[in-house]
């Protein structure tokens, strides 16, 4: 086994899951809101990409904004059903609806798209780069370049815009925020429109590099769990660290030991977690920074 | 609210209407199977109805506690030979050591990070039980024998849905027996507490991290339970009792009447199995729908289908005696 390989590996796969966290890591440290129907919006996502390009044959730099607009509807209508638990902050009745609607895009995209699994070709995935015994593909480079690129424009939107100064008010305290003038409402239906957006976008990038099916989207929620958690819930910084982490322990892991068993080790890494920070936990969802 | 004597007379008449159901309903091998079916997903329902409507947290980790019940019957039935008596004290045991353990894990866990641990614990189930080949892997655990629960010289077996009918009532009826006895306890009083306000409880001599455990260990016998006697009904294993479509049933059978009604995971669980079994309009059209009823009642009716007919009870009192004052909050609002 090559050890450069593999961290080569590591770094891609650790940008795809910061990729895919980024939307949560917003919508937690905004609106203390989870989504437990991000991993299939993440598999819409795919699906959409997929379907614009091989079946509509609309070129992939086009089929990916499709998949966004798509993902941004799904969000914007379940913050509309979630609205009065979002202000409520009924955090049980939330985390079911976000179940439920997972379930209905997982009937639904069966539905659509049929149970067979599917391959998600660009003219990316198929470029390769050879370097002595290394290799990675151009899809690969391009995940790692727009990761890079999203992290940094969402600090900076967060950090230095008005947007981002009205988001971290709501963050701060949505009640205060709205006595002090911030529509609390038009941010929440943004910051779900930035989770569908952003999660279908990670799918388009992410998704030429696996088979796509309809039931996949349960390992992506975990993973982007372990990126929030692990980063520090709501900072965007530390998603894209912990995200980078998780891809080398993966990939390792994958190549050393057992790649059936990936998932389990990660969830045996969370627990680790849990178990050495669990101050950490509610001390960082302060808010989105 | 229903007083207490004529509690006593109509839960006897509503359970023998309910014995009697799948025969008056034609008693066809598909009626026979249906009702079976609501009540081991009833039973597996309940489970999961103390930790969402008492404790108020959302444990998605029932699925597993329920496939604990089906592996372990699978196992202990086609590889140690034992009875239903045999099997049915395995599924117990082993519920309460897997539910010690996630308790254990996530005692300081709540909200979001403890359903999110909790899913993860569903995730990686599904991984060990499609992978590891003591569990069958992919293949599954198949020639489960029928039920035999006999004793004492009374011989007591099932071979099929219609046979299996009176266990599956027996299971369901002493579930709700237990429920019952747990909201009128004092360790339902004290989940009831932890969830509305963990600090007076606190206050009041309460540990809610012990009363979590506690809740978690009664409830997760009741889900494996239920997974016990699927076991039989299917008379094999796989890992397809982890699927998803388990735990949005439970979900939607504790939330769609409105929570905290005795016999509210019943009467949801026998709507969606009716509608699927007998009005089906396909697989992925019935998960559409499941999914869509989970979603719309917590989205605008949190109260639940019962929450609807309020106005119509009132409505009806008010026939007889003046309307009475509406109540500002009911046991429906706790959420």
């Amino acid at each position: 086994m090559n050890l450069t390989q593999q961290v080569i590996n590591g770094l891609v796969l650790g940008h795809a899951y910061a990729l895919v966290a980024i939307g949560w890591t917003l919508l937690l440290g905004v609106a203390r809101l989870v989504n437990f129907g991000h991993g299939q919006m993440y598999m819409v996502g795919a699906f959409v990409t997929w379907w614009a390009v091989a079946k509509a044959g609309v070129p992939y730099a086009l089929a990916v904004p499709m998949a966004m607009a798509v993902g941004a509807v799904f969000g914007l209508v379940m913050q509309r059903v979630m609205l009065k638990a979002t202000f409520e902050q009924n955090l049980v009745s939330i985390m079911i609806m976000t179940l439920g609607f997972g379930y209905v895009m997982h009937g639904g995209a069966a539905l659509v798209f049929g149970s067979t699994g599917q391959i998600l070709e660009t003219s990316l995935s198929l470029y390769e780069v050879n370097m002595g015994d290394l290799w990675f593909t151009g899809q690969d480079a391009a995940i790692v370049v727009a990761t890079i690129g999203l992290f940094v424009g969402l600090k900076w939107v967060l950090d230095g815009t008005r947007i981002g100064r009205l988001v971290r008010m709501v963050a701060e305290d949505p009640k205060l925020a709205q006595l002090a003038g911030v529509n609390v409402r038009r941010v929440y239906y943004g910051v779900f429109a930035f989770e569908g957006a952003a999660v279908a976008f990670a799918a388009g990038m992410v998704a030429p590099r696996t088979p796509i099916l309809t039931s996949m989207g349960f390992e992506e929620v975990i993973m982007t769990f372990v990126v929030v958690v692990f980063g520090g819930i709501g900072s965007v910084k530390g998603s894209y660290f912990a995200g980078l982490a998780l891809g080398l322990f993966t990939a390792l892991f994958g190549a050393l030991v057992s790649p059936a068993y990936t998932t389990a080790a990660v969830f045996l890494v969370l627990i680790a977690l849990l178990v050495l920070r669990p101050g950490g936990l509610s001390a960082g969802a302060a808010g989105a920074h | 609210m229903i007083n207490t004597k004529l509690r006593y007379i109509l839960l006897p008449l509503v359970g023998v209407a309910i014995l009697a159901a799948p025969s008056v309903l034609g008693g066809t091998g598909t009626v026979y199977s249906a009702a079976v079916l609501i009540a081991i997903f009833a039973v597996m329902a309940y489970g999961l109805d103390v930790i969402v409507s008492d404790l108020g947290e959302v444990s998605l980790a029932h699925t597993v506690f329920f496939a604990a019940g089906c592996y372990t019957t699978a196992l202990l039935s086609t590889r140690a030979g034992l009875d239903g008596w045999g099997t049915l004290a395995g599924t117990i045991v082993v519920a309460l050591g897997l539910a010690l353990l996630i308790g254990l894990v996530t005692l300081r866990l709540r909200e979001f990070v403890f359903s999110l641990v909790t899913y993860a614990v569903g995730v990686v189930a599904v991984t060990l039980a499609s992978n590891w080949q003591f569990l069958g892997g992919s293949d599954g655990l198949r020639g489960i024998p029928p039920l035999d629960l006999s004793f004492a010289g009374i011989t007591l077996t099932a071979g099929n849905d219609q046979e299996l009918w009176p266990y599956a009532f027996a299971l369901l009826a002493i579930t709700v027996y237990l429920i019952d006895r747990f909201r009128h306890s004092r360790l339902g009083a004290a989940a009831i507490m932890t969830h509305l306000n963990p600090r007076l409880a606190t206050m009041g001599g309460t540990d809610p991290a012990r009363v979590r455990l506690q809740v978690f260990l009664f409830s997760a016998p009741i889900s494996a339970a239920a997974g016990w006697l699927y076991a039989y009904q299917r008379a094999y294993v796989s890992a397809d009792v982890l699927e998803t479509y388990f735990l949005i049933l439970m979900l939607t059978a504790v939330v769609l009447m409105g929570r905290r009604q005795l016999l509210g995971p019943l009467a949801a669980t026998a709507l969606i199995l009716t509608q699927e079994k007998f009005f089906s309009l396909g697989g992925y059209v019935d998960k559409i729908i499941l999914g869509s009823v989970l979603v719309l009642i917590l989205g605008f009716f949190p109260q639940g289908l019962m929450g609807l007919a309020k106005p119509l009870q009132g409505l009806f009192r008010g026939l007889r005696r003046p309307a009475p004052k509406p109540p500002t909050t009911s046991i429906g609002d706790i959420k």
